[in-house]
């Protein structure tokens, strides 16, 4: 899980004819660093943004920018399925955006610093080309720019 | 997210990535990944439990120790609401029906503004642009909305059609009776707190009767909304 098995049936259908790409391969950027000195950014696919910044709409492959450095209170999301819970992210932003968690990571010295911006998009989209080949590559070159090390990914 | 975890790897940027669904991380191949057996929702497990939350983000990092790809590893403990309740799965009461939603926003504030101060300012709503003291304002316009009379809010950017709003609307106002019954009554379990705003809240009955409502309009736009709104 959602284990397929564990899931309402509306649910099982959506996911096991989701179409989902497929791929032989993974591209792979070899980590050759040491996550103590390491520059880490946040991505998220849960539709997030600023309190304020535009939500997302039907088929959104924009991503929106979370200055890393935001407090919790001011990150609401907009993702237009309403397949997922949202209550836990009421309850605590960092179950899908642990903006804390990796601020007590720096603390720990476990990796070196933050990137300056975080990203979201907003995930299950049906046709992601423009994501693949327009908005993608975008956050990209924006996170080569803040020279990051490593890009964590958190689905909702 | 497997999509953009391949765009940031083949730019040259490593990444680790949690994974929800692992039968799509089979398929589609993101670089690093880690498959947590939680519902959607709950990618980092349990809410308020940070030490839960380091786990999975500590088991995700040692990822960057396999030497070659696709890497899938499963996260072994479970966690997260087994249950995720639908307007459809629930039963109204009589008391929701007869119940006007703008009341119940009036009753509900107080614990609103309780769960804004327990939670240091951290609130879901916003979206819509209302401020939440002028929402008796916005369970009319959605009232009228969902018996199909022509009318608009003036927060509506001009260039987010009309039914999108409704979306934005309809979810500040989940959000804030969400907060609210959450600050009410903390011991909650998400199905519960779900089955009494579906079953017990005129807020509820409104949700869905607009979702009914555009779904009735024949309109496919408006019925891809409605299908963001209620099901």
């Amino acid at each position: 899980m959602p284990r397929l098995d564990q899931l309402s049936e509306i649910q099982r259908q959506s996911a096991v004819y989701f179409p989902c790409l497929e791929n032989d391969t993974a591209p792979w950027a070899p980590w050759t660093k040491d996550l103590s000195t390491s520059k880490v950014a946040l991505v998220s696919s849960a539709g997030l943004h600023l309190r304020g910044d535009k939500p997302f709409g039907p088929g959104d492959p924009t991503y929106r920018v979370i200055p890393s450095d935001s407090n919790t209170a001011d990150v609401i999301d907009s993702h237009t399925s309403i397949g997922w819970d949202r209550t836990g992210i009421y309850r605590d932003l960092n179950l899908a955006f642990p903006m804390d968690r990796l601020r007590e990571l720096v603390d720990r010295k476990v990796i070196g610093s933050l990137s300056q911006d975080y990203y979201s998009f907003m995930g299950a989209q049906r046709d992601p080309r423009k994501i693949i080949e327009e908005t993608g590559p975008q956050a990209s070159e924006a996170l080569h720019a803040q020279d990051v090390d490593l890009v964590f990914l958190v689905p909702v | 997210m497997s999509v953009i975890a391949r765009v940031f790897e083949e730019a040259g940027l490593p990444t680790v990535s949690i994974a929800l669904i692992k039968e799509h991380a089979k398929k589609a191949k993101p670089s690093r990944a880690l498959f947590v057996p939680f519902p959607y929702g709950y990618p980092l497990g349990k809410p308020n439990d940070a030490e839960f939350q380091h786990r999975v983000i500590a088991n995700a990092l040692e990822l960057l120790e396999r030497p070659s790809g696709p890497v899938l590893e499963d996260f072994p403990e479970d966690a997260g609401p087994t249950e995720f309740v639908q307007a459809s799965a629930v039963t109204s009461t009589e008391d929701a029906i007869k119940k006007d939603a703008a009341n119940e926003v009036t009753a509900l504030r107080a614990f609103y503004e309780r769960w804004i101060e327990d939670g240091d300012g951290r609130t879901a709503v916003g979206l819509s642009g209302i401020p939440q003291r002028r929402f008796r304002g916005m369970i009319r316009f959605l009232q009228d909305f969902a018996q199909g009379e022509e009318t608009d809010m003036k927060e509506r950017p001009a260039d987010v059609l009309l039914p999108q709003y409704v979306r934005y609307c309809v979810d500040d106002l989940k959000a804030f009776f969400f907060e609210s019954r959450m600050a009410q009554r903390p011991q909650d379990s998400e199905p519960e707190l779900q089955t009494w705003f579906w079953g017990d809240t005129a807020g509820g009955q409104l949700v869905a009767a607009i979702a009914k409502y555009m779904v009735d309009t024949g309109d496919e736009a408006m019925a891809r909304v409605a299908n963001g709104i209620a099901r």
